[in-house]
């Protein structure tokens, strides 16, 4: 029992002792979890992102509805409380500044990204307004007009915000002339399908990925790197002229390996947990078992590599072509859905897929995309397969 | 000239055989634009589907065109509420409605957190346009967008495209002084080649050509799968694209340079530069824009060389405007980094090894 243990010992030591190792393994998932959690988690919450925005107005009627629409743009950039973010980060022409020359210069900085938008009500467009609201009048178009820039998200969403509120000003003109009933507005509600009924945080989608993905690193590069490295550099050699056999050998490398993945869990947890307030519970016994299942399908993996290459150079190659691949069509981070068929067979091929979907699913977030009998047996069919062609392939020697 | 012929041929078989250095300039980009682009294509235009329920007692005489008008891909005409939650719990539609004569009931999957926020915005526009037509009104506020920009650049994957060249760019840079070089220093090659009469300016100058030839060769590879593939379209200013790949894959090699003298192990310098170039490419708005991310991180995200290169390169391509100062500064500053490192990498090339 001691040799095992001080292989697990040695195996984790030199995990913990690699700066590059502890990077990949360790401070690069974290990494990822922060900086998509502090990107995609804000989107669609108050205050979650301010948007540039530029206000101009051509229409000089004092009173009217220029005035209304710029009260309203205002209020948007006013912060609902003390501390909290506005919606909208305003730029205005100056009192002398040419107003024509402030949307040219606004257009140039939309189209390079400077500014998300700009909201121009034209000259005319009170009474425009004004025409509409008369019965007999025939309007003119004079439509309020919101500059975009081309494929700028950040730009798409400010827009698409500002049409929303511009509908919100339309309902209350048109409720304040007594044209609009606001008291026989149709209710629209929002229903969660689900047992939960409130909306997955982005941060609970997440959490459980990047574990796989710390899972899936460490299997796929320190399962092959130890086993090929040892070899090359004929470390192995030296263990079979000691007692270690090759089966406690192995154990004591699985031993250390699985714990390196509960120290990955256990940071990725608390930083999830506590610095970006995810809500989502592993503590069950079916995750911590689904959790051992994924850390020993990645580890079957990573010996499947070793089995398959030459060399130490050659295995982190391989690990480096597969790694990418495997992981972005997994849905690790985010959805697979409408993919060609030769991608999607390849999702259907990668058991990164099935155990993020199955690891999800026992946390309560559950896609759905796979069965519940499939999550369990295609990873255990890559362990039989793969720990099969390990042992039929694997050298444990350079020399024989 | 001899030598560097013979170091050239040399190079050329040498990266030929790294299995890595050729899938990450060649097969990254081609994989990364294969997946995103099939994930991702269709991110500016979601083609959401929606179930709808109407209950017998209701009339569906205002909403049916209202929806027709409302930008969705298809809408499932479903027999029950139960039937609709299952459809939407089965991801058969992407988001559902009941209309039951008294209320307009959304139903969302709560686990589709990065599309929901789409799916909400199409459904807020019909319930708006709803009880507009209700009571038989027409807006009297309409609002028209402009897109300003671009045609080419319509589509965000556009925008992601230049931004994988930028990174294939950076990459090949970093890793052809911290990861080649640095390897032949650590395995004694240099030591052996310095012996012989090859001028040390002959063997960058190789490596840097190979470099070069490859990363172009790449990037053309990447825009012409991108626009068979996904019918992407590019406006390439070729000369400003062409100088930017120059200086930018100089630049970047001088970028390695300073990993190099930096990183104490040789062997090292190539990890330092690997995780470098991976945690710059989430940086850069390359995968998701700068505009999304919070305020400090936008501004680590403007003191990264891959930011400015991948800009650059989205003028180049002509995905996204900048001025012409700026994108010349850019190129010059990637060039001026080239001239102040590279005599610095020479006297690295002739320097004995570390002990």
């Amino acid at each position: 029992m001691t040799d095992v243990l001080l292989v697990a010992r040695s195996h984790l030591l030199t995990a913990l002792r690699e700066r590059v190792t502890l990077f990949w393994f360790l401070v690069f998932p974290v990494f990822l979890l922060v900086v998509l959690s502090l990107v995609f988690g804000r989107i669609g919450e108050d205050g979650g992102i301010t948007f540039d925005v530029a206000f101009v107005s051509f229409d000089r009627t004092a009173g009217g509805f220029s005035d209304a629409i710029e009260q309203v743009v205002d209020d948007l950039a006013t912060p609902a409380e003390a501390g909290a973010k506005p919606l909208l980060s305003l730029r205005r022409p100056g009192s002398d500044e040419d107003l024509a020359e402030f949307l040219g210069a606004a257009m140039v900085d939309v189209r390079r990204g400077r500014l998300a938008a700009i909201v121009a009500v034209p000259a005319g467009f009170d009474q425009s307004v004004r025409a509409r609201l008369s019965p007999t009048a025939a309007p003119e178009d004079v439509p309020l007009t919101l500059y975009v820039g081309s494929g700028n998200a950040a730009s798409g969403m400010a827009a698409s915000i500002l049409e929303q509120v511009f509908a919100g000003v339309d309902r209350a003109i048109l409720a304040r002339v007594g044209r609009f009933d606001e008291s026989a507005i149709v209710p629209h509600r929002t229903t969660w399908v689900g047992s939960d009924e409130r909306e997955t945080r982005y941060v609970d989608f997440l959490l459980p990925g990047i574990i796989l993905m710390g899972f899936f690193t460490n299997g796929l590069f320190g399962i092959p790197g130890s086993i090929l490295f040892s070899r090359d550099q004929r470390v192995l050699r030296r263990y079979w002229v000691t007692p270690l056999s090759v089966p406690r050998y192995l154990a004591g490398l699985s031993v250390g390996h699985l714990t390196l993945c509960v120290l990955q869990y256990a940071i990725l947890y608390v930083v999830g947990r506590f610095a970006l307030g995810a809500s989502v519970s592993f503590a069950a016994l079916d995750t911590a078992l689904y959790l051992v299942l994924a850390a020993a399908t990645f580890m079957a993996f990573g010996f499947l590599i070793a089995s398959l290459v030459r060399t130490a150079t050659a295995g982190m190659a391989v690990a480096n072509i597969l790694n990418m691949p495997m992981m972005f069509l997994s849905g690790l981070f985010f959805p697979i859905t409408g993919l060609p068929a030769f991608l999607t067979a390849i999702v259907y091929a990668n058991p990164v897929s099935y155990l993020a979907d199955g690891l999800r699913a026992s946390v309560g977030v559950e896609s759905g995309v796979f069965s519940p009998i499939l999550v369990v047996v295609v990873p255990l069919g890559w362990i039989v397969v793969s720990a099969a062609v390990a042992a039929w392939r694997l050298r444990w020697d350079v020399g024989r | 000239m001899t030598a560097f012929r013979a170091l050239l041929r040399a190079e050329t078989r040498l990266f030929v055989r790294d299995r890595v250095a050729l899938f990450f300039t060649f097969l990254f980009p081609l994989i990364f634009i294969l997946i995103f682009g099939f994930l991702m294509g269709d991110v500016d235009e979601p083609e959401a589907t929606m179930g709808l329920y109407v209950a017998p007692a209701a009339s569906d005489e205002i909403l049916r065109p209202i929806l027709d008008a409302s930008g969705l891909d298809r809408v499932v005409d479903l027999e029950s509420v139960a039937d609709l939650h299952s459809a939407v719990t089965d991801r058969a539609v992407d988001f559902g409605l009941t209309w039951d004569g008294e209320a307009l009931d959304f139903l969302y999957h709560p686990n589709r957190v990065q599309e929901n926020y789409a799916f909400s915005q199409i459904a807020l526009g019909i319930a708006d346009a709803f009880n507009l037509r209700r009571q038989k009104l027409d807006p009297i506020l309409p609002v028209t967008s402009i897109h300003v920009g671009s045609e080419a650049s319509t589509r965000w994957f556009n925008q992601m495209i230049p931004g994988i060249l930028a990174f294939a760019i950076l990459s090949s840079g970093l890793l052809a002084v911290s990861g080649h070089l640095t390897t032949m220093k650590e395995r004694k090659t240099l030591d052996r080649l310095l012996v012989t009469p090859m001028p040390p300016v002959a063997l960058l100058a190789a490596i840097a050509s190979i470099r070069l030839v490859v990363v172009y060769a790449s990037t053309l590879l990447t825009l012409l799968v991108s626009v068979v593939l996904f019918d992407l379209a590019f406006s390439i200013d070729w000369l400003a694209f062409t100088l930017l790949i120059f200086c930018s894959t100089l630049g970047t090699m001088g970028l390695g340079t300073v990993i190099a003298l930096v990183v104490r192990r040789p062997s090292s310098a190539g990890n330092v530069a690997n995780v470098l170039a991976m945690v710059m490419m989430f940086l850069s708005g390359i995968y998701f824009p700068i505009e999304l991310m919070p305020s400090f991180l936008r501004v680590v995200s403007r003191a990264l060389p891959l930011t400015y290169l991948a800009d650059a390169m989205r003028f180049a391509t002509g995905v996204s405007d900048m001025s012409f100062v700026r994108f010349w500064v850019i190129v010059a500053s990637f060039l001026a980094l080239a001239l102040l490192l590279f005599p610095v990498l020479a006297r690295y090339v002739v320097r004995p090894g570390r002990r």
